[in-house]
């Protein structure tokens, strides 16, 4: 309560980014895609998924659902543009597996799902299901911090965001 | 200012990676550079916009890049966009 408090005022807490799903956080450089790994569509963490399922990471609106169900992308209400791409080239996947449950323009709130997904199906077809929360505009703010190693809850913070 | 038109032919159309490999172009110039797809306009430096653009296969696009490197930035746009769309 106070940490979100502080949060909104801009003071030390931070702004929270939670995890969209369930599963086990790994280091974004050690995502098998460097377009990711080098922080190229900007800084983050990634999770090994435990679920077929991918919550919101914090209250906001929906910029972009891609067709094809892999990737979803959202304005949060603090002004954090955040990029969950679930999988490794599961562009290719184009929509098998997927389900999107959002559209561009919805209102959101931390924790309402996203997308719905198959684990098992997309890696059987090949693919890794290791999944970048990427900060989009990394450069608004003064530092992006990984708040969680090993096991992570959905709604667990699995990023803070430093203002300027 | 420059103005470039080029229509998509990559069967994915721009998705996050392509999207983040043009922003990543962009960047290294000083101009503004906006991109256009048949859904809207969006600056070509920021990687939701471009995203957001939802370009597909088939679709025209027209970059307009305004600035003291327009000619430079034409060049590797455009050589972008051969190589990558």
């Amino acid at each position: 309560m106070f940490g979100k408090l502080k949060g909104l005022f801009g003071g030390s807490a931070g702004i929270s980014i939670a995890a969209p799903m369930a599963g086990t956080v790994v280091p974004l450089e050690e995502v098998p895609d460097p377009t990711f790994a080098q922080g190229i569509l900007g800084q983050g963490a990634a999770i090994l998924p435990a679920e077929g399922r991918v919550t919101a990471p914090a209250d906001g609106t929906i910029d972009v659902m891609f067709d094809t169900g892999h990737a979803v992308s959202m304005t949060t209400a603090d002004g954090a543009e955040v990029l969950i791409h679930v999988g490794i080239d599961t562009v290719q996947l184009n929509g098998q597996h997927y389900k999107a449950c959002c559209k561009a323009g919805d209102r959101v709130k931390k924790g309402d799902l996203l997308i719905e997904f198959d684990p098992e199906a997309v890696k059987a077809a090949g693919y890794e299901t290791v999944t970048p929360v990427i900060i989009c505009n990394t450069d608004r703010f003064a530092a992006v911090k990984t708040e969680k190693t090993g096991p992570v809850a959905a709604g667990d913070v699995l990023l803070t965001l430093q203002a300027k | 200012m420059k103005t470039i038109e080029y229509t998509i032919t990559d069967e994915l159309g721009i998705h996050a990676r392509p999207a983040g490999m043009l922003v990543k172009e962009a960047a290294k110039f000083q101009s503004k550079i906006m991109v256009a797809s048949p859904k809207k306009e969006v600056d070509a430096k920021r990687i939701m916009g471009v995203m957001s653009m939802g370009a597909k296969k088939g679709d025209p696009l027209k970059v307009t890049i305004e600035g003291p490197d327009e000619d430079a930035a034409a060049e590797a746009i455009e050589a972008f966009l051969k190589a990558n769309l």
